[in-house]
């Protein structure tokens, strides 16, 4: 019947249902397996139904254990009244999703469920954790009968779920074939020996005279309820009783064991399955039988619609609000919705009607389930995207898929936390474990302080790790990291006010205990009177750390959680992109500057009068106007002192023994001319024309508006506000004319010979600016794209790769995939998580195999992309590396034609793994965070020549990753005030880059040559593998080579000495030394 | 490999193609050499003016510091030059029609290149390949310094720094030049527009009285492009029933074909391990 609701559930691709049925064979269990488990299963539950009687003992009096075997418990207070003794099990079961047969590999777990025998419980065992005590001695006495047996290699203890109060027993077998096969002993009560009514969530179970191990406490006091304790111990009585429903609720339902099967894969890929109050099979089981039970799952389903149901209910289902139930028994005695509901923050009550099914899990982790549910619906329903990928294969870390992260590392604080917070109810009823019970507070406190700047935020439980079963078990604060992930709302995450309150309205008291002393109160500019919180912030850098500061203040204040304990992972990598001056900032407010500057100079250009024909536009082409120039230019005033001047053309030159003056880079615009029939048809006398344009616009902007300008051949420099633009004039024909030639028969064609001219200039004057305004648009929308693009580029050119070997506009093209195909991650809305997304994508993408299609503003429709896929497939052979299809360029990929080559991608993709691990690692273990550049510092010993440049002559040398120790002077005024600007600064001049340009022409058949081009003091040589090989003598290939005359005829070989001492000779006064690391060429 | 000196001498005059090598060394402290390989210019199908057969000399491998000026000075003890060449790669000579002008310029060759030295007399030729001095021919001298490295950069920059009015005139001069062509061509045009050759034809041109079609490649595709769909759309399809049958049998292939594909490229990605989850 739910397939009339979702007409499109029934539509799924043959390729998706093949890609189904692949992944379900890579996880169901094989037969043979089957039949070995369940031999295993067979000789332990033999073993164990053999267990010898021992007598009775006070629970406390602990000497009969058997000697080195530690009690899974921690017991305190220790003593508590009652009688124990070992007896055989009343009975035992395999349960779970072993025998439902909806358990996967890799990690199989078979539950068995050991009932005890109620011969050896007592009436009262349900009171101040009796019964508990007695299953964890059970589980020692279990434990010591099976010590030495061979079908078993080994034997830990852990908590299930991280639940410290449920201790089981890992069994591994002896045999190898069951290396991954994992027996869990599961010691559980006899279903009928207590009265379900006797845990009634409104009920206490633990007194707290006991707990708090007063001696002689008075009965009046009246204790409080313990809902979590009551419903612990229900579960373990109706441990049978749900496998026996469900086993009945799936029976006739084929689809829904493997849709299980798939919803756990998903489950497993997102981590929801871990920790305390994680979101288990059996969740996932039980909610299965719930929707069957609704009719919205039908026997006729396949497994894959029984997923989308489930996640389609999930997606609509608030169940912290509106609970679901199980319960059919409308006279049953248990407590009622809102009763559920008033003690537990997610309810979904079992079919006994007691027990709530989601006890542990808290409002903020179901919100994550929900909210994952919603957004693979969304990846499923766009067909233009493998969803199966991102459903099913991609794993979601924690730092891959929340804007910020912060962990608590110290979990003793949270002891304190709970007695500032008057929680002793709690962690009473939590038997003990403050984490758990300070957790919901926290994550209240922390929600509200935080308000509109996030969409979401999620606490992760770490996984209770094994011990030995001689060991103690572990303490609360052994627990390792709490952490929390966040993910943001750029609209409101910024803001550096929080308003509250009128400030004579009731509720300003309250505000101010929130707020503690950052609440002030502030008149507004309409008058009011409020409460508010300001923090402050000057800079984009800064105003991204406000949540820091609000998560730090808001801890400290409540929780006693001092900042020293709260690592924050939000703006580590932004110092990346710091340059010296200004320490708090990151750049984006220079280049916000650039392009104010940019809109005046467009503004002026158009207004210019006396232009025989007039412009039709003005178009960026550089990335410092579409915010991705990984270090924005600074407004500069030239200090004349510092160079020679030059009255031609009022241009200062750089003089030889000062340091390299400052790099201002020049800033291409493309400035296109209407076309007309006086424009000539001849490619000399365009590029003519085209200088007058110069020519003349250079005097115009001088006479009218006193801009220094300086007129090359084939561009116009204008120096304005501290910035130089670079106009050039274009004509959009020009490139016909470029290829055009005559045949013999003089009929006008296109000659390849000439294309390749061509397609540069259609690059510069056509590609280039339309990529700027497309990337523009894209910064609009998603104000971290160009910060988290920057630091992808750097990150590049930190490994030695320049724009020759990975191009820049590719490297952005990447990062502006991130931002348009999230999936199955949400859009990045801080540039930490974005860079490493694009480590991820990097790494993880096949390239070989699939075009990236970067669809801009959905301007793409599903035949476009079947179409592009299509002559991807078809043409793999001719087309570069990394194809990358754009709206504006669907089938060229002009941005990755020259580079990067199979063999730098193939090292990118390399680099982009083992920097995504060291930083994933760096950034969820606080104890690393020193060093952050870590991932930016590239290797040097895979090169075989190292040239190590003069730092007084490279130019950018203070942008390098680890900031140099000296620095020089370069003739460059910050001041932005205007200076004697009589002058043109020195524009693009680069030692480095030309001397690398020399060196590639020179040499570039020999050897491959990397530097950073962002202050790099180090050009790295590589000798390409076939370098060194003998070749016969050809005239056209003598380059750098010599003769050797040997046994089989005269055979040429490069002239390595000479070269070497060519570099030194081609980068006089910029290189310092020369290091020969290897000796590969005297073979 | 490593001292290249002795075997070379060895090998002097053996190398295949005729050439000699002529050790030469950036400066007088160079601690090693390049070779330039020399050789009397041989070709046999194209005879070009600017490379007459008996007096131009073939230089291979001339390093990046080593200009036209340099190469003058090596080369001119063995006769009078009249003209150097240097070049990407050795090859015919391409139709240079940018004139010589200061501002336009074809791209010099960048790293190693190739040379064609043209000497006044034939004998030159002779000499140069008989050259073997005893010690490396040194490049940059005292007298002749050769900038490189900052120097020569900071002296590029230099000249990147252009003088407006002289660019202005060379532009002026240039599109003057140009102008006269074109009304002189137009002009011809225009004058054959109409009037019959001896066998009757008349000319069609783009200066017509008429408005013409060009005659470029691009407008000839046009045109073929469009007869072909006029064709098409006079094409009756799917009209016999065999031709019904075959488009239909056809189709099926097509989608079989296409499942093949899919459970070719499935069976890789599961040969290629990609549908394990974790």
């Amino acid at each position: 019947m739910s397939c009339e609701y979702f007409p499109d559930l029934l539509y799924i691709s043959k390729k998706n249902w093949s890609q189904i049925e692949e992944l379900l064979k890579e996880v169901i269990l094989s037969e043979e397996k089957r039949k070995k488990i369940d031999l295993f299963v067979q000789e332990v539950t033999t073993l164990l139904s053999s267990v010898p009687e021992t007598k009775f003992t006070e629970i406390a009096d602990q000497s009969w254990l058997p000697p080195g075997i530690k009690v899974p418990l921690l017991q305190i207070p220790f003593t508590v009244k009652g009688r124990f003794r070992m007896a055989p099990p009343r009975s035992l079961n395999v349960v779970g999703s072993y025998p439902l047969g909806t358990c996967t590999k890799p990690d199989v777990n078979v539950d068995l469920a050991v009932t005890m025998p109620p011969e050896i419980l007592q009436e009262k065992d349900y009171l101040n954790q009796r019964f508990h005590r007695k299953r964890a001695l059970y589980l020692c006495g279990l434990a010591h009968h099976l010590l030495c047996r061979p079908v078993i290699s080994s034997m830990h203890f852990t908590f299930l779920h991280g639940d410290y109060i449920r201790p089981i027993l890992l069994i591994r077998s002896a045999d190898k074939d069951l290396h991954s096969v994992t027996l869990r002993l599961y010691v559980c009560i006899p279903a009928d020996f207590f009265k379900p009514s006797r845990f009634h969530i409104c009920r206490n179970n633990i007194r707290s005279a006991w707990f708090q191990g007063w001696e002689n406490a008075t009965q009046e006091i009246s204790e409080p309820p313990t809902p979590h304790y009551n419903n612990g111990i229900l579960r373990e009585a109706l441990i049978e009783a749900h496998l026996t429903f469900l086993n009945a609720a799936l029976a006739d339902f084929p689809g829904s064991k493997e849709g299980i099967m798939l919803l756990k894969i998903w489950l497993r890929q997102r981590k929801l399955d871990q920790g305390f109050g994680g979101f288990t099979g059996f969740h996932v089981s039980m909610l299965v039988a719930y929707l069957i039970s609704r009719n919205q799952i039908s026997p006729v389903m396949s497994s894959y619609q029984v997923f989308r149901s489930v996640l389609h209910f999930l997606a609509i289902t608030d169940m912290t609000v509106n609970g679901i139930t199980l319960a059919t028994d409308p006279n049953s005695l248990g407590p009622t919705l809102s009763e559920f509901h008033s003690a537990f923050q997610v309810v979904f009550i079992d079919p006994s009607g007691f027990a709530n099914v989601f006890a542990d899990m808290t409002t903020n982790q179901y919100k994550q389930v929900q909210h994952e549910a919603q957004l693979s619906m969304q990846v499923w329903d766009n067909p233009n995207f493998d969803g199966f990928h991102a459903l099913f294969m991609t794993t979601k870390t924690l730092v891959r898929s929340f804007d910020h992260v912060f962990h608590i590392s110290c979990m003793s604080r949270l002891q304190r936390a709970c007695n500032k917070m008057k929680l002793f109810s709690d962690i009473m009823d939590h038997n003990g474990n403050y984490v758990a019970a300070a957790l919901p507070y926290i994550l209240s406190i922390l929600q509200r302080g935080l308000g509109e700047r996030i969409s979401l935020l999620i606490p992760v439980l770490p996984q209770t790790q094994e011990w030995s079963i001689y060991t103690d078990p572990p303490q609360h604060k052994d627990m390792g990291l709490l952490s929390f992930g966040m993910l943001l709302n750029t609209e409101h995450s910024t803001n550096i006010l929080e308003k509250g309150p009128a400030a004579d309205s009731v509720q300003a008291t309250e505000f101010r205990r929130f707020w503690g002393n950052k609440a002030e109160l502030r008149r507004f500019q309409d008058g009011s009177l409020c409460e508010a919180v300001i923090w402050d912030g000057d800079s984009l850098f800064e105003k991204r750390l406000i949540t820091e500061k609000i998560v730090k203040h808001l801890l400290q204040l409540h929780a006693d959680i001092p900042e020293s304990s709260v690592n924050y992972v939000g703006g580590l990598l932004d110092r990346i992109l710091q340059v010296g001056r200004k320490p708090c900032r990151t750049g984006e407010e220079e280049s916000l500057k650039i392009t104010h500057a940019f809109d005046d100079l467009n503004r002026k250009l158009w207004n210019l009068e006396g232009l025989p024909l007039t412009i039709t536009s003005v178009q960026a082409a550089h990335s410092s106007l579409r915010h991705t120039q990984v270090f924005p230019p600074l407004p500069m005033n030239p200090d004349l002192s510092f160079f020679q001047k030059e009255k031609l053309d009022n241009s200062l030159l750089p003089l030889e023994e000062k340091p390299c003056p400052a790099y201002i880079p020049a800033l291409q615009v493309i400035c296109h001319m209407e076309g007309s029939g006086k424009w000539p048809q001849n490619k000399e006398a365009i590029r003519r024309i085209k200088s007058a344009f110069h020519i003349r616009l250079a005097q115009l902007l001088r006479q009218q508006y006193g801009l220094i300008c300086r007129t090359a051949v084939n561009a116009l420099d204008v120096y304005k506000d501290g910035f130089v633009f670079r106009v050039q004039v274009a004509y959009h024909r020009e490139s016909h004319f470029l290829k055009e030639g005559l045949t013999s028969d003089g009929m006008v064609h296109y000659c390849n010979a000439k294309e390749k001219e061509a397609l540069k200039l259609k690059l510069e004057t056509v590609h280039m600016p339309l990529l700027t305004s497309v990337l523009n648009g894209l910064q609009q929308q998603h104000s971290t794209f160009g910060t988290t693009a920057r630091l992808a580029k750097r990150w590049i050119g930190a490994h030695l790769l320049d724009a020759c070997l990975m191009s820049d506009e590719a490297v952005e093209l990447l990062v502006a995939s991130l931002f348009l195909h999230p999936a199955p991650f949400n859009t990045p809305n801080s540039p930490q998580v974005g860079f490493i997304r694009f480590l991820l994508l990097l790494s993880s993408f096949d390239w070989k195999n699939n075009p990236l299609i970067v669809n801009f503003n959905g301007e793409f429709s599903a035949a476009e992309y079947t179409e592009v896929k299509n002559y991807f497939v078809s043409t793999r052979s001719n087309l570069p590396a990394m194809f990358i299809a754009t709206p504006q360029d669907k089938k060229n990929s002009v941005w990755t034609r020259e580079s990067p080559s199979v063999q730098i991608l193939q090292r990118l993709i390399m680099l982009a793994s083992e920097s995504l691990l060291v930083l994933e690692r760096q950034l969820s273990a606080p104890c690393s965070f020193q060093d952050m550049k870590v991932v930016f510092r590239s290797p040097l010993d895979i090169y075989d020549v190292l040239i190590h440049l003069n730092p007084k002559r490279v130019p950018r040398q203070a942008q390098a990753i680890d900031v140099p120790t000296v620095t020089f002077s370069r003739g460059a005024l910050f001041s932005e005030a205007v200076g004697t600007k009589a002058f043109m600064p020195i524009v693009e001049f680069d030692p480095v880059s030309i001397f690398l340009k020399e060196l590639r022409d020179a040499f570039g058949e020999l050897a491959l040559f990397f530097c950073d081009p962002n202050g790099g003091l180090i050009i790295a040589v590589l000798w390409k593998p076939q370098a060194f090989s003998k070749q016969t003598f050809r005239a056209s290939h003598m380059n750098a080579r010599l003769v050797e005359i040997g046994s089989n005829g005269a055979q040429t070989v490069p002239n390595v000495e000479a070269i070497l001492e060519d570099f030194e000779i081609l980068g006089a006064g910029l290189v310092e030394k020369l290091e020969i690391q290897t000796e590969k060429w005297s073979i | 490999m490593a001292a290249p000196d002795v075997k070379h001498a060895i090998g002097l005059r053996e190398i295949p193609g005729g050439f000699t090598a002529i050790p030469i060394c950036f400066q007088k402290t160079s601690r090693s050499h390049h070779y330039l390989y020399v050789k009397e210019h041989k070709v046999r199908t194209e005879v070009h003016t600017t490379r007459p057969l008996d007096r131009t000399l073939l230089v291979l491998n001339v390093p990046p510091y080593c200009d036209e000026a340099c190469l003058k000075r090596i080369l001119s003890p063995c006769g009078h030059i009249c003209s150097i060449e240097m070049r990407d790669k050795p090859g015919p000579v391409e139709k240079d029609d940018s004139e010589q002008s200061k501002f336009f310029k074809a791209p010099q060759p960048q790293g190693f290149s190739v040379a064609y030295v043209v000497f006044r007399k034939a004998s030159g030729v002779a000499a140069a390949k008989k050259l073997h001095p005893k010690k490396p021919v040194v490049l940059s001298t005292d007298d002749h310094p050769i900038k490189t490295g900052i120097k020569k950069w900071i002296s590029e920059y230099r000249d990147s720094l252009i003088n407006t009015e002289e660019l202005q005139a060379e532009v002026d001069a240039f599109m003057q030049e140009y102008d006269k062509k074109e009304a002189e061509e137009k002009q011809r045009a225009e004058a054959e527009d109409g009037v019959p050759d001896e066998e009757g034809w008349i000319k069609v041109t783009r200066h017509g009285k008429r408005p013409v079609m060009p005659r470029t490649q691009a407008a000839s595709q046009k045109i073929l492009a469009r007869e072909k769909k006029k064709r098409a759309k006079k094409e009756l399809l799917n009209f016999y029933a065999w031709q019904h049958r075959e488009t239909k049998r056809e189709h099926i292939a097509e989608l079989r074909k296409k499942f093949e594909e899919d459970k070719q490229r499935i069976a890789l990605m599961r040969a290629q391990r990609k549908f394990r989850p974790y």
